[in-house]
């Protein structure tokens, strides 16, 4: 019994250690998605948008004269794993920085982590205000928090003419702040705001929820959640007879999975979304984007899924500008790069301003929002000119 | 009112799919004394063999489905063959715990399989719905609706009115007895746990092109099928019909006229209101575990 | 022979640290530890009393958001114009108050359920965790809900000669989950030695013999039900100030499937059996995750589970005292069963 426990751990201990630091010529970069369980689609996405990102710089040469590496780890979906994780990334295998964590839990459960052992981590999806509100200077984001969102969406709001807005939304960080944010921001500008509905993140059946929305005085429905979600909720809206304008935040929504999904259910619906893979050229970067549409096609992923993928792809672009920028390998001077990145990503500038309590502010950059609608089956862009 | 009458028809249709939800579960429950846990991993099974009936065999939609169903029943035969025979005399706890490994392994499976995004399964019914003066449905919900109480008829029947339901229903009462009486007890079992995975992959095969298919379908679904078996009593075919549209109607008007936030709890909280009035379910009599 | 596991437990993982540098692996021990308590806590019902609580969580994340709320502060207003403002205390008066907190959570659901027992004590935990956990969830004055609760202080103990030491390194955390472990433990035992661990036996093993004999069923489980809600909320407690932000997620369902893993595999109704099966499966996934994909950890875990319960359908721990006894009374055959001894260990 003694003798077998020990051994265990000691080959725990061995299988873990043959795994870290081999080779010193390469600057390794941490990855702590989840790739199992609940968010397992989405993380394998952002996962292989990082890849593309990852290849494209080794054949370009690297930085500092030196290959970048990704530690890939998978966080399960769960908060208590994501802070293992980080643990793993920075102490077994060593990572000057960190890339993650898709979910705004997972990534608030890092963030302790990140103060303990002083190393950076770019958040590319979660979107709960608390991340760099919270006085954490290790935190530098480009996704879009929901108030980010909001304030871009102002200018669209006006246009569009919207009276009175319902909401209806994931019950989760993600879902609750925007519809806080949208609120918010509608009105103090003079729209008034109706009901505010949740649904569970696993729900399938939002028929109750609907048909409480149909029968409101609302002209306009603002919806958050993640494209599955989104493709029941259409397709559940046809099926109720919903004809009401449908405005989906977030970011997270696959337009293209949606038409291929709900079908013309899908008809008629607006999305603020932050990338646009249809049109290349119409990219704030558009040489790089139909690098990573065709990097993407040729490996062989659905179309449908570049538009959750980008941000690992910018994700991992932007810690290689931060590396090169502070000019070393070690965590201080990655974190110091942070500050001077000034890059165009594929959905707009990055560049991170100070966020959050004086003398421990987070960086947030502000990336662009752009207003689609899905007509008979395609996307096309809502020109809101002048 | 108009809203009401929408909400109770919403209700109807959920019911009649939580129902077929329920009775797989009920019949395992009841019969074999086994806390399934693979009910939900069979639910999904069910989902992704009528994705690749229908979809990738390129199957007519309505010859898609049985085959979704007698795969869900052979998945069954195998399960219990496997797994359950070899530890019929062990513990309600151990049996459990080899459920929830089994039901780890065919979720992560699924996922290594198919990947994480959801599959959609077309439907041959017409994507705008039916409409009846203020209220409207959808015509593949009429069929899930129509499909599940059809299958809960011919469960019923094949448990009252047949030779092997009439076997299952000795093996309920005393197993002991019944194979003295000659009865086939492993074959009984073996036919239980096939037709309970059938009954749990039908109705992933019918929900399957109403919602998506992913492999984290089932997980939801078993908390509601595990709600609707305790709201009807244990082992209640009738029983678990009734707690399944109890619970939707719970959800539907909870959610419509409370707080949406709450709606998964209502199901939770009758339940406790049940049983601290009549603790022994609302049909059936008191069953012990262990 | 299993009588000396649980010492022996002690004495190695109190070395571990003297020798064992790597923060992941100690940051690993420390939340195996933390589950290692609930699942003790649970043995305590489903072992000792044969009652299955399969909304175990619901303690342990109670545990974690007293504990945390007591630490932070809050301002929540209730209904009639009630309003409750605190300011935020002491990580240690969360830690009791998490304990006297669920400790009567565990009361009231004991005193509710156990009339019925079985089955239906089954379904009314399961039932108590889902309402608690959409409580949490929905409940965003208090709990902030989704948006969750962050900068959680470390656990500070009062130590004579130093004043107030809040416990921040890995080092500290870890000897003082292994100090709450073993009075967990110690309680247990002392526990199911008394005559009143003798009732819960009686219990279990013939009621209605029980009944005669003068035992007052319910008090007897509402005691049990009150001490593993108390245990499984101190584990919560210690959770919420080592991991340092909580939300709803705390209730995961899985978190019960994992701990109920582990006093089944382990062996339940045996002091040592929540231990072996907690370190085992605790720290399984550590040993699976350099080794292979995600998804495939997720299938050999599977597949080890239901290994172990075909071997040792009873669990390890009872598989290894009735090897033990086999062995005993005939020395000479012991060169025979050590292959099979061989096979029974972890």
């Amino acid at each position: 019994m003694m003798i077998s426990r020990r051994t265990t751990l000691a080959a725990l201990a061995f299988s873990l250690l043959a795994g870290t630091a081999l080779a010193a010529d390469t600057i390794k970069i941490g990855v702590n998605e989840p790739l199992t369980g609940a968010f397992a689609a989405s993380g394998t996405y952002v996962v292989n948008g990082a890849r593309i990102a990852a290849d494209e710089i080794n054949a370009n040469g690297g930085v500092l004269g030196k290959k970048i590496e990704l530690v890939i780890e998978d966080n399960k979906s769960n908060p208590t794993e994501a802070a293992s994780v980080a643990e793993k990334l920075i102490t077994s295998d060593k990572v000057p920085v960190l890339m993650g964590s898709w979910g705004s839990s997972l990534t608030l459960a890092t963030m302790p982590k990140l103060e303990e052992y002083q190393v950076p981590m770019l958040v590319e999806t979660s979107s709960s205000g608390k991340i760099t509100t919270s006085g954490n200077p290790f935190i530098f984001r480009i996704s879009p928090p929901s108030s980010v969102e909001a304030d871009a969406f102002e200018p669209i709001a006006k246009k569009l003419g919207l009276k009175k807005v319902d909401f209806l939304v994931i019950n989760n960080d993600w879902g609750r702040g925007a519809a806080a944010d949208f609120s918010k921001m509608l009105k103090a500008n003079g729209v008034e705001v109706g009901l505010t509905e949740t649904m569970d993140q696993s729900a399938q059946d939002m028929s109750a929820q609907l048909s409480k929305l149909k029968a409101s005085d609302a002209d306009t429905i603002m919806v958050t959640s993640a494209v599955d979600q989104l493709t029941l909720l259409f397709k559940q809206m046809a099926a109720l007879g919903l004809k009401k304008r449908v405005i989906t935040t977030g970011g997270s929504q696959n337009p293209d999975q949606i038409i291929a999904q709900a079908g013309p259910a899908a008809d008629n619906t607006m999305h603020l979304t932050t990338f646009l893979p249809w049109w290349p050229e119409k990219t704030p970067n558009p040489e790089a984007t139909a690098y990573f549409l065709g990097e993407w096609k040729k490996r062989g992923f659905d179309f449908a899924g570049a538009t959750e993928s980008f941000r690992g792809y910018d994700g991992i672009r932007t810690v290689a500008a931060a590396i090169a920028a502070g000019g070393g390998t070690d965590s201080a001077s990655i974190q110091k790069g942070f500050w001077k990145v000034d890059m165009v990503g594929l959905n707009g500038p990055i560049k991170f301003a100070k966020s959050g309590p004086a003398g421990k502010e987070s960086g947030q950059s502000k990336p662009n929002v752009y207003l689609i609608e899905i007509t008979d089956g395609k996307v096309k862009q809502v020109q809101l000119g002048g | 009112m108009d809203q009401l009458l929408q909400h109770i028809l919403n209700a109807l249709v959920l019911g009649g799919t939580y129902a077929l939800l329920g009775i797989g579960l009920t019949l395992i429950f009841g019969i074999m004394n086994v806390v399934n846990f693979t009910h939900g991993a069979l639910y999904t099974f069910g989902g992704y063999a009528m994705y690749l009936a229908a979809v990738a065999l390129g199957l007519n939609f309505f010859v898609a489905l049985p085959v979704a169903v007698v795969a869900g029943l052979l998945l069954g035969a195998f399960i219990e063959f496997t797994l359950l025979r070899p530890l019929r005399r062990s513990d309600i706890d151990t049996t459990m715990l080899v459920m929830i490994g089994a039901g780890i392994i065919m979720q992560s499976g699924t996922l290594w399989i198919f990947g994480g995004v959801a599959k959609a399964v077309p439907t041959p019914f017409p994507a705008q719905p039916l409409v009846i003066g203020p209220v409207s449905l959808s015509y593949v919900n009429l069929f899930v609706l129509g499909s599940a109480i059809a299958l809960i008829a011919i469960t019923y029947f094949t448990i009252n009115g047949t030779r092997l339901g009439r076997a299952m229903r000795a093996t309920f009462q005393d197993h002991d007895t019944a194979a003295l009486m000659g009865v086939n007890v492993s074959l009984i079992y073996t036919a239980t746990f096939a037709i309970g995975s059938a009954l749990a992959a039908a109705a992933g095969a019918l929900l399957g092109p109403v919602y998506v298919v992913t492999p984290q379908m089932g997980e939801l679904a078993a908390v509601k099928a595990f709600a609707i078996v305790i709201l009807g009593g244990l082992g209640s075919i009738s029983g678990a019909t009734i707690g399944g549209f109890i619970l939707a109607f719970a959800e539907e008007l909870g959610a419509g006229y409370i707080s949406s936030g709450y709606r998964d709890a209502m199901g939770f909280l009758i339940i406790i209101a049940v049983l601290l009035v009549k603790p022994t379910g609302l049909f059936a009599r008191a069953e012990r575990i262990g | 022979m299993t009588r000396f596991i649980a010492p022996l437990f002690l004495v190695v993982f109190a070395l571990v640290p003297l020798g064992l540098k790597d923060p992941y692996l100690l940051n690993a021990l420390i939340i195996t530890g933390i589950l290692t308590i609930c699942a003790m806590s649970l043995n305590l019902l489903l072992g000792f009393t044969g009652q299955l609580s399969l909304g175990h969580v619901a303690f342990f994340g109670i545990g974690a958001y007293v504990s945390a709320l007591t630490a932070l502060g809050f301002d929540v207003s209730l209904p009639f114009g009630l309003r409750i403002t605190h300011e935020g205390g002491a990580p240690l008066v969360g830690f009791v108050l998490a304990v006297a907190l669920t400790g009567l959570c565990g009361y009231l659901i004991g005193r509710l359920s156990f009339r019925v027992r079985g089955a239906y004590f089954v379904i009314v935990t399961i039932s108590f965790a889902e309402v608690v956990r959409l409580v949490a969830l929905n409940w965003v004055e208090l709990t902030q809900g989704p948006l969750a609760l962050t900068a959680i202080p470390n656990m500070v103990l009062p130590v004579p000669g130093l004043g107030d030491v809040a416990l921040r390194s890995k080092m500290q955390n870890y000897y003082l989950v292994l100090a709450v472990a073993a009075v967990s433990y110690l309680v247990i035992a002392r526990l199911v030695a008394s005559r009143f661990g003798r009732a819960m036996r009686g219990l279990k093993e013939n009621e209605s013999l029980a009944l005669s004999l003068g035992i007052n069923a319910t008090r007897t489980l509402t005691v049990a039900a009150t001490l593993s809600a108390a245990m499984a909320g101190a584990a919560g407690s210690l959770y919420a100030h080592y991991i340092r932000i909580i939300d709803p997620d705390v209730f995961l369902f899985s978190y019960t499937v994992t701990m109920v893993i582990m006093v089944v595999s382990g062996g339940k109704g045996t002091l040592a059996g929540p231990l072996v099966g907690g370190i085992l499966f605790g720290l399984l996934p550590v040993a699976l995750r350099p080794v292979m994909a995600p998804e495939a950890q997720w299938i050999v875990y599977g597949a080890i589970l239901i290994a172990i319960l075909f071997l040792m359908p009873r669990g390890i721990v009872p598989a290894l005292e009735s090897l033990a006894l086999r062995l005993r009374p005939a020395p000479e055959a012991k060169s025979a069963a050590k292959p099979a001894e061989a096979g029974a260990n972890p």
